[in-house]
């Protein structure tokens, strides 16, 4: 019994040592092995923008779908309806007015916030040092990757950009964009299904 | 036993009452009453969509515009008094000049035209249609 014991603390302190010694490069190798691994996936979100001006938080909620390599539904449903799929080198913005397809080859500004959408979704902007300056902590249930944009364009925008990883799988879990005037929008993934076939209708754009 | 029903029932439709008239604010004219819209402004080069929200704080309607992945475009506060609109802060892309006047003078109109219960307003000079939509259902955490 006091073997027994003995083994499994010596084994407690394996998984422990080499939980605690993943360094940034490694947690960049794992996050990116994950990414390459995700054929698929989707899930539920809730977003939560907290506007510091007026000290009040709006929720929403929605359905994310990716597929490898550039597929992409981005779809909210409650409190307000509006959806965004990117397929390719086509967006389609669907809104309750329009919708309205868009060429991201000749939209420099919409091929960024697509590059940046689909690399923060899978986890590989943390391997992006032309856009993000990143720094990564590790705590006893997530990683925590801080995102500083080094862009002209981006730095207008966001002060930084958080993203949470699920050690376990490797996989973003949550994101936090941290804007200049203050306000925040927290996006929680929810019921993550990965590597499940997607009816290819979700990502047509027309 | 009827009596309590009774009782009940009225207790019932005296909340669904107050959750409705919460739902139904179109412009807050009482302090800390927030109104949310769906908001969607058209121009003649594109269009911005997203949610609109306001509160009345100090007699004051402080407000905010951000699109449907919560960026903010603007906040603003209206001064009802003196229909007068102060931009706090405009995302860098929309922040010249020439945008912020035609802004505050939009927006004063827009106000004016939520306060009665009007949810659209034309610039006809600039060809800019903004088109507010209340958010009836508010999802909570």
């Amino acid at each position: 019994m006091k073997r027994y014991l003995l083994l499994l603390w010596s084994l407690l302190s394996v998984v422990s040592i080499s939980a605690q010694t993943l360094n940034e490069a490694q947690i960049r190798q794992r996050v990116n092995q994950a990414a390459a691994a995700m054929k698929t996936m989707h899930c539920d979100f809730v977003q939560t923008k907290h506007l510091k001006m007026l000290n009040d938080n709006m929720v929403a909620q929605g359905k994310m779908y990716y597929q490898q390599s550039s597929k992409l539904r981005w779809e909210y449903t409650n409190p307000y309806t509006y959806t965004f799929v990117l397929n390719s080198d086509k967006v389609l913005l669907k809104n309750q007015q329009r919708n309205d397809v868009i060429d991201v080859k000749q939209n420099k500004m919409f091929r960024e916030i697509v590059r940046v959408m689909m690399s923060s979704v899978v986890g590989n902007c943390l391997s992006d040092d032309k856009t993000f300056k990143t720094t990564i902590a590790t705590t006893n249930s997530e990683w925590i990757a801080t995102l500083v944009p080094q862009r002209k364009d981006m730095r207008q925008m966001f002060q930084k950009i958080v993203l949470h990883f699920n050690p376990q799988r490797a996989v973003v879990s949550c994101v936090e964009m941290i804007e200049k005037n203050g306000d925040r929008t927290l996006i929680t993934l929810k019921n993550i299904r990965t590597n499940e076939t997607i009816n290819a209708a979700i990502f047509a754009v027309h | 036993m009827r009596l309590s029903m009774l009782r009940y029932l009225l207790c019932i439709n005296l909340l669904l009452s107050v959750i409705t008239a919460r739902a139904q604010v179109t412009f807050p004219s009482h302090e800390g009453e927030r109104a949310r819209y769906t908001a969607y402004i058209e121009m003649s080069r594109g269009y911005i969509s997203g949610v609109c929200i306001l509160v009345k704080e100090e007699g004051l309607i402080k407000g905010s515009l951000f699109n449907e992945f919560g960026i903010t475009a603007l906040d603003f506060n209206y001064d009802p008094r003196h229909q007068k609109i102060h931009l706090h802060s405009v995302i860098s892309m929309m922040d010249k000049w020439y945008i912020r006047r035609v802004l505050k003078k939009d927006l004063v109109q827009l106000m004016l035209r939520l306060q009665q219960g009007q949810y659209c307003y034309k610039n006809e000079r600039q060809h800019i249609t903004y088109q507010f939509t209340p958010i009836a259902n508010e999802v909570t955490q």
